[in-house]
């Protein structure tokens, strides 16, 4: 192949050109692909599956609290199956859902393309993620089989070492899908580092890749805490070692302090990718540069810093010292502020822009709504004094929800609809996706304000059966939920639809201007026809769209 | 479009084959420093892996310190300095192979890898000793354990020895699977060397193998004082 | 509602109705956290409905009408006002740090003088010991009004929390270690007191009462009170203890452990295949030592229920003449 093959003029031609997808064909050329986009689809069907997964667990709680004393299971027939289902909806979401989805799936398509790179650095370790993730997920279903955890997804000592054994198979597969990320993490890093297209200076980088990247530091430094104390939990199972069962002399509160090092970071790991995906797509739907980029980046970095030294806020009612909580709590606020920061340069982005109300914007400002909403309810959980009456409430449920499901997920989707046309070449039908994204704010309200108020009123979390009070909130919260499965059973609808008889995509869908709309849709094999030079520190700038036409 | 294929220089003599950059990057050095960024990435989480381990210790060391002093003395601090000596000497003999890919002297390094399989062979010998006199007697992790009569008047009146032995069993387990990994990958590169795909045009699996070594090493280093020698 | 309790036990607790209101704030310290709530909350709906009206506001104004239109403004900087977004914020966040840590102490230090109790966790119930009672009370306590009271907690199995809502008092009760939690209260009537850390299969259900009462009725020493009738006393301990694994009725249906009805005076099947009377000597030994001998078909893990082994229920739980109350009712349980 020659440095000098033309650009084909993409108005002319009819049949569809060579691309990634079809480039080569047949169950090896996906299931041994080194390509990173080949990874990025099976990581997005994947991490779909599990979402859809958890989901069905979630209508399954949702079900049980219809009633103060359960529909499914109550207490004459037992109660254990509640606990399994709470379980495994929390261990799907957070394991299998919302921390590989988004590096998974989008930044494993994106980034790459968005520096210019042909591949990620070291490919077949990002398939190797992939298996792992398989591997792992195949774990969590056989623990399933073989009597489900009932630990919650904390696993708190010491009821996860006297209860039944599938709590070792299921440390098995957090441990692997820890490793998974790891290695996603480690790509991230090395590819931000060394393959950036030339002329890319770090500031010249999309702010999504800033996200990933601070992202992927978490993943790097927490994930390993993370693997030894669910490997010492299996050992703790089945030979009592002792270190966190104070039958044996150890401290079960250890095992707090251990498991949150890792999974208060791993909140960020859940929310940065989620802001970076937010951050494209309110600069592209309102056709504006981003504002504020650089204190945009260095708050990335700097959330990624703070949330290593704030775990101790998961354990204010665990008997810490005075002076611990008190500098866990300042610390918790600090962490606020680069966050606020992101809200209103967010806000600031879309203000005065040309703004296009398309999906993807809907669910981004959905998720600015919500974001605004976990963000706040997060003062009241920081404040020791009011964190002393809400911990372990509702409230704490519904804030990390807020966070996690509102805010995550719903970035997730902003970012699965924005891309869309990029990866498959297929347009999804638009009417239905914003119909969808309404449904998603609705339901997400409907089922989650509920249980603020009732959570302010001292509804505990993990609660089969509750006191009669609480029923209306949460009828109307199960409402809700049924809402919001509504939404999500729409949106597989018509994207699974739109992969086989969506109409082709224009080439740059949306008219974005960083790297990854620069090429071909879908793109090639090889990412670029002509290796990418970054020369501007204006990676945001939308002037050609105005332009272009206006010769035309 | 691509560029074509890269290949990295292929120094003569020998059945050296030439190494080829994969697709994805423009040059050699930039092919080398990625794999060594991203292995340096990886032996950052080893060092958190054991950091949390290092951790529990720490805090048991201070809860139970008399029982940590005593149980500590029931350790061997000869065989414990044996294999601290074993291990020091393989990394000296990794450095050494990974000198000799780097001036691509074939043979030597093959040389030097086998004397490096050989040390850590003779580690694993001696820790299993190490650990049947310690379960002959008994003294297992956990809730196993239950000292026999020789035994049995060392623990008495400390709380918890279990947990110090839970503590020695762990880590050293740990570091042990470590070591048994470096063996299989060491075995991997005497393979892969004699087929000549490593010379000084493409080092980097011996280089970042070596690196994993020293490493594993090093938490030994760490190991060895807190277990034997601090108490 | 507290269906739990004797029915002559139960009273209507107050305030929990109210659409979206705290629970009655009926400590000490209550108030302030309410405070600060409410303070939190306020400038929670002022941003939420800022950052939600600019939105709408902005997207009315600069809604994309044709292919080509440009952004009304390209502006990526604006010094102060980023300033200005980032100070204010701290600020605000810096008067809520400091007024909670306030708060938290008084939640965490109590008064020297307090009245000290013992607090009791285990799968799945509570017990209680008041100043100067011997053993403990199941299921519910009583605290004077306006004075301040303290427990020391601690748990036999696996971790609960100490929690009443209308106090705003919460503690993880832990095992092998000692917690404790205080409040004074400050507001006549009845409580409900909830476990808030995940402690297994019916966390749900282990619930407990506070009384708050006048010094006059406290040093009337309620927690003595027991019934007359032994049959009756059995029931309630059987109650307040036993239910969240055992019937007794006569469907022959199980939950985690036997169903008790009419199994006086017959032979239970043990694993290994030998036969033991149900006299009083095994009813002593099953509730003291429940681990002694283990009925067939109820080993750790051998049914559904995912049980467990069953708790040893010590004299300062359940007392001699307990268990002699319950052999009692026990009796009574046939066709």
């Amino acid at each position: 192949m020659t440095t000098n093959v033309p650009v084909a003029d993409v108005a002319i031609e009819e049949q569809p050109k060579e691309n990634y997808l079809n480039c080569s064909k047949g169950f090896w050329s996906w299931a041994g692909t080194l390509d990173h986009k080949r990874i990025g689809v099976m990581y997005l069907i994947g991490t779909t599956m599990a979402f859809l997964t958890g989901g069905i667990f979630a209508l399954g709680i949702r079900v049980q609290l219809w009633s103060p004393d359960g529909v499914m299971f109550t207490q004459e027939t037992g109660l254990a199956g509640y606990n399994q289902m709470f379980t495994l909806h929390g261990v799907f979401m957070v394991f299998m859902f919302i921390i590989p989805a988004i590096p998974g799936a989008l930044a494993n398509f994106a980034l790459p393309l968005m520096l210019g790179a042909k591949d990620v650095a070291l490919p077949r370790l990002n398939l190797a993620s992939f298996y792992l993730w398989l591997i792992g997920t195949g774990f969590a279903i056989y623990s399933i089989l073989t009597g489900a955890v009932d630990t919650g997804w904390t696993f708190y000592t010491p009821y996860s070492i006297q209860t039944e054994q599938s709590v070792v198979s299921m440390g098995l597969a957090v441990f692997i899908l820890g490793f998974s990320s790891i290695f996603t993490g480690m790509n991230f890093i090395v590819t931000c580092h060394k393959l950036r297209a030339p002329g890319q200076t770090w500031f010249r980088m999309p702010l999504f890749c800033w996200a990933i990247y601070a992202t992927a530091i978490l993943q790097v430094l927490a994930t390993p805490v993370l693997g030894i104390t669910v490997l010492m939990l299996a050992f703790e199972h089945l030979y009592h070692i002792g270190i966190f069962d104070p039958a044996y002399g150890g401290d079960p509160v250890l095992f707090q302090h251990f498991f949150w090092f890792y999974s208060h970071p791993a909140v960020y790991i859940m929310i940065l990718p989620g802001m970076g995906v937010i951050s494209e797509v309110v600069s592209v739907h309102a056709r504006k540069p981003l504002f504020g980029y650089r204190l945009m980046a260095f708050s990335a970095i700097s959330i990624a810093v703070i949330s290593f030294i704030v775990w101790g806020h998961h354990m204010f009612t665990s008997g810490q010292s005075e002076f611990v909580m008190m500098a866990f709590s300042f610390l918790t606020f600090l962490v606020a502020i680069p966050t606020a920061i992101k809200e209103f340069s967010w806000v600031a982005t879309i203000w005065k822009g040309s703004i296009a109300l398309t999906a993807p914007m809907l669910y981004a400002m959905a998720f600015l709504v919500i974001f605004s909403i976990g963000g706040l309810t997060g003062i009241f959980l920081g404040a020791l004094s009011t964190d002393i009456h809400l911990h372990d409430t509702y409230f704490v449920v519904a804030h990390f929800h807020a966070v996690m499901m509102g805010s995550t997920a719903l970035a997730f989707f902003a970012g699965v609809h924005h891309w869309w046309p990029q990866i498959f070449g297929k347009m999804y039908n638009e009417t239905l996706a914003k119909i969808s994204a309404c449904f998603t704010l609705v339901g997400f309200m409907v089922t989650f304000l509920p249980q603020f108020m009732m959570g302010s009123q001292g509804m505990p979390r993990r609660y089969a059966t509750y006191l009669p009070e609480w029923q209306g909130y949460h009828q109307v919260s199960t409402i809700g939920a049924f809402i919001l499965g509504t939404g999500f059973a729409l949106m597989i609808g018509y994207l699974v639809h739109s992969l086989f008889a969506g109409k082709p995509a224009r080439e740059n869908y949306w008219g974005g201007a960083t790297l990854d709309w620069k090429t071909a849709t879908p793109p090639v094999h090889t990412n670029f026809d002509e290796d990418p030079v970054v020369t501007t520190d204006e990676i945001y700038d939308y002037s050609f769209l105005s332009e272009e036409k206006g010769k035309a | 479009m691509s560029h074509a294929v890269l290949e990295t220089p292929t120094p003569s003599g020998g059945n050296f084959r030439p190494h080829k950059v994969a697709h994805h990057f423009t040059s050699a050095v930039q092919e080398f420093q990625s794999l060594k960024l991203a292995f340096w990435l990886f032996l950052v989480t080893e060092v958190m892996l054991f950091g949390g381990l290092f951790a529990g210790y720490y805090i048991y060391h201070e809860q139970y310190l008399e029982t940590f002093v005593a149980c500590g003395k029931l350790l061997n601090r000869e065989l414990g300095s044996l294999n601290t000596i074993i291990l020091l000497t393989s990394s000296w003999t990794m450095a050494m192979g990974v000198r000799a890919c780097q001036r691509s002297k074939q043979r030597e390094m093959i040389n030097w890898l086998w004397l490096t399989v050989l040390c850590a062979c003779g580690f694993m010998v001696v820790k299993y000793f190490e650990y049947t006199a310690k379960f002959d007697h008994g003294v297992f992790p956990g809730s196993f354990f239950a000292p026999d009569e020789t035994y049995a008047p060392f623990f008495e009146g400390l709380l918890h020895p279990n947990i110090f032995f839970s503590f020695y069993f762990t880590m050293t387990g740990i570091h042990g699977f470590h070591v048994l990994l470096g063996i299989f990958a060491i075995l991997w590169l005497i393979w892969q060397g004699g087929k000549g795909r490593f010379h000084a045009g493409f080092s980097a699996p011996v280089d970042l193998i070596g690196l994993y070594w020293h490493i594993v090493d090093l938490i030994w280093i760490f190991l060895f004082p807190l277990l034997y020698l601090v108490p | 509602m507290l269906a739990f309790l004797p029915q002559q036990q139960q009273e209507p607790l107050q305030g929990f109705d109210s659409l979206g209101q705290l629970p009655p704030a009926a400590s000490t310290f209550a108030p302030d956290v309410d405070g600060l709530f409410y303070f939190c909350f306020w400038i929670s709906v002022f941003f939420f409905f800022f950052i939600a009206g600019l939105l709408v506001y902005t997207t009315m104004q600069n809604r994309r009408k044709t292919e080509t239109q440009p952004a009304a403004s390209n502006v990526t900087h604006n010094t102060p006002l980023e300033v200005v977004w980032t100070l204010v914020p701290t600020i605000i966040l810096m008067v809520i740090f400091a007024w909670g840590w306030k708060g938290n102490l008084d939640q965490s230090i109590a008064p020297g003088d307090a009245l000290q109790y013992q607090a009791i966790a285990q799968k799945w119930n509570w017990s209680f010991q008041h100043p100067g009672q011997k053993g403990f009370t199941p299921g519910e306590f009583w605290v004077p009004l306006d004075r301040p009271v303290k427990f020391t907690t601690h748990s036999t199995d696996v971790l609960h929390s100490f929690y009443v809502p209308a106090f705003r008092a919460k503690r993880d009760v832990l095992p092998g270690r000692y917690q404790t939690v205080w409040f004074q209260a400050t507001q006549e009537g009845s409580y409900p007191m909830l476990c808030a850390e995940y402690c297994g299969d019916e966390h749900s259900q282990m619930r407990a009462v506070v009384h708050v009462v006048t010094q006059e009725e406290f040093d009337k020493a309620p927690w003595n009170a027991r019934p007359e009738d032994p049959i009756e006393w059995g029931e309630q301990l059987y109650n307040q203890y036993c239910t969240s694994c055992h019937r007794a009725d006569n469907t022959g249906e199980i939950k985690a452990a036997p169903n008790l009805w009419a199994i006086w005076g017959k032979e239970e099947e043990l694993e290994d295949g030998s036969r033991v009377p149900v006299d009083k000597d095994y009813i002593v030994e099953s509730i003291r030592y429940p681990q002694a001998k283990i009925v067939k078909g109820f080993t750790p893990g051998a049914n559904k229920y995912n049980a467990g082994a069953m708790t040893a229920f010590s004299s300062a739980l359940i007392p001699d003449e307990g268990i002699d109350a319950i052999v009692q009712w026990l009796q009574t349980l046939k066709d």
